[in-house]
């Protein structure tokens, strides 16, 4: 019997004749990270758009716990243990930080990932707030607070670095390595290398839909294919 | 048609004798305010579906022909209380909301162009109604005797108005803190107002997004019902073709309050209201063209409405 919490297999989505994935096929255990990237346009989003349900794949199969969930709408993947942020994250607007989290439905039977989503995040001192009037990293915050805040087993991080500082960077790092060792799995989407280099060393880069490399980061920066496409040089 | 019969009643108030010995303005403007919270009531169920589901329901004046129609003929047939008759149909309408939206709404919103495609839907779906009710009721417009709603005038600032006027604006008022205490001190209407704001997050967040959605869609046609439910005690007769003036009228004050702000719509109908009973006082002949008049100075000053925060990208 597999030992991995998600596994996905020759996921193909295409939108009009543009194949945005193209058969990509990977596993994340419990309470590991793996790394997705790779340059603008391969996929990498669309990929956790088709896992977390917001998109049905054209083909492939996704199976997390053994199940298949292909193709199930976001409610249902938040409800089973997966959840995601967004890469561009709209709060809910003239709701407060706190009703922000106080929507989410915790999905039953699940363990309490952190006991305050939002002091988890930091945004504790701001929960009686309008969450339109949060900056735009802090609604990245709010976001993750979100996702958190149903209990999730299998986290998908799509770009939450962008827009942080480098002390917030090193900080939401240490908080996302913490989750892990509280047994979630993170899939995490990013452009800042350093970033995914503080969370992990197994990363899987990506090119036109395709898994090109897979290892450590290490790695990955001395393989030719990669340097060709991700650094373009 | 309606504006006429708001003439009509504004003449035999006096107000428009020359030489009336009542204040004029004071007069309109309470008529307006009165008439302006009616008007509020009017495009709730309008902008609530579209706040929830960002789709222009043109139907919904179809709708409130049909509240109006349902009280009209509960009175007429079997001497139902028109406020009972209110009751019961804004649950019936809610209760017939909730299919409709499963067979139609879920498909637009998988297309790429909802809000158009919206359009063209419910533009057919109102003729469809339309031409059902004109073959079911005729084509000549039917009264109720306002009397039905208290026989005494009321007095307000000096000024006597109909009773039934009185009773509307409790009426509008009711569904208004209805509309509030449902968006704000429940748990569906919090989950509502998350949709509003965004579809995919509060389905992240473990909403089911339809369920919320048909419920708000129920609900936005069970208010139409009951705004139609009072029509007839304010805009005078009502005809089976009467609903393409009442989706436009909506629709201004919709826009005139906050395209997708429920509670916006109370602001567009006073807006609205106040402005319809001064043109009705002093420029009689273009009173027709209020509700477009508001939309094009709105949309010029003020695109986002005047509670809206920035500009829509609809």
């Amino acid at each position: 019997m597999s030992h991995n919490l998600l596994t996905v297999t020759g996921l193909t989505k295409s939108f009009g004749g543009l194949k945005v994935l193209a058969g990509i096929s990977f596993t994340v255990a419990p309470g590991e990270i793996l790394g997705l990237v790779g340059p603008n346009g391969s996929g990498k989003t669309t990929c956790i758009n088709v896992i977390s349900g917001l998109y049905k794949p054209d083909g492939g199969q996704v199976i997390f716990k053994g199940q298949s969930v292909t193709g199930k709408p976001l409610h249902v993947m938040a409800k089973a243990g997966v959840n995601r942020t967004f890469q561009i994250p709209k709060p809910f607007k003239g709701l407060t930080v706190k009703q922000n989290i106080e929507v989410v439905q915790h999905r039953q039977g699940a363990f309490q990932v952190v006991d305050n989503p939002l002091e988890f995040v930091g945004l504790q001192k701001f929960q009686d707030r309008d969450a339109s009037s949060l900056t735009s990293g802090q609604q990245k915050l709010l976001d993750l607070a979100r996702a958190l805040a149903s209990g999730p087993e299998m986290l998908l991080v799509d770009e939450l670095a962008a827009g942080l500082n480098p002390a917030e960077l090193v900080e939401i790092a240490r908080r996302l390595k913490h989750l892990s060792e509280r047994g979630v799995a993170l899939l995490v989407v990013e452009h800042l290398l350093g970033f995914v280099n503080e969370l992990t060393q197994r990363v899987i880069v990506m090119n036109a839909g395709k898994e090109i490399f897979e290892g450590d980061l290490d790695s990955a920066a001395k393989n030719e294919r990669v340097v060709e496409v991700y650094l373009g040089q | 048609m309606h504006l006429l019969f708001i003439r009509k009643q504004l003449e035999n108030s006096g107000l428009l004798r020359m030489g009336a010995d009542r204040p004029v303005l004071l007069y309109t403007l309470v008529s307006g305010i009165l008439f302006g919270i009616f008007f509020g009531l009017m495009g709730l169920g309008l902008n609530f579906i579209f706040g929830v589901m960002k789709i222009v329901n043109l139907a919904h004046g179809d709708f409130v022909m049909l509240g109006a129609f349902g009280v009209y003929l509960g009175q007429t047939i079997w001497g139902v209380n028109p406020i009972i008759s209110l009751l019961i149909e804004f649950v019936v309408f809610i209760l017939i909301g909730i299919p409709i939206y499963y067979a139609l709404v879920p498909r637009l919103l998988k297309s790429r162009d909802p809000e158009m495609l919206s359009l063209i839907l419910f533009f057919g779906f109102s003729q469809t109604i339309e031409a059902l009710a004109t073959m079911a009721f005729g084509n000549n417009p039917e009264t109720i005797d306002a009397t039905l709603l208290g026989k005494y005038p009321f007095h307000l600032f000096g000024q006597s108005f109909q009773f039934a006027w009185l009773v509307v604006v409790l009426v509008s008022v009711a569904a208004m803190v209805f509309m509030y205490v449902y968006l704000y001190h429940t748990r569906i209407g919090i989950a509502t107002r998350a949709v509003m704001g965004s579809r995919e997050e509060a389905q992240s967040s473990g909403i089911h997004v339809h369920r919320v959605s048909a419920l708000a869609f129920g609900i936005g046609l069970g208010l139409a019902a009951v705004a139609g439910g009072m029509s007839p005690f304010m805009l005078g007769g009502i005809f089976p073709t009467m609903g393409v003036d009442l989706t436009a009228m909506s629709f201004a004050i919709i826009v005139i309050g906050s395209l997708g702000n429920p509670l916006g719509t109370i602001l567009g109908g006073l807006v609205y209201g106040i402005s319809l009973m001064l043109m009705q006082t002093y420029l009689p002949s273009w009173s027709s063209m209020v509700p477009y008049l508001l939309l094009i100075i709105i949309l010029l000053v003020r695109p986002s409405g005047l509670l809206g925060r920035r500009v829509r990208h609809a």
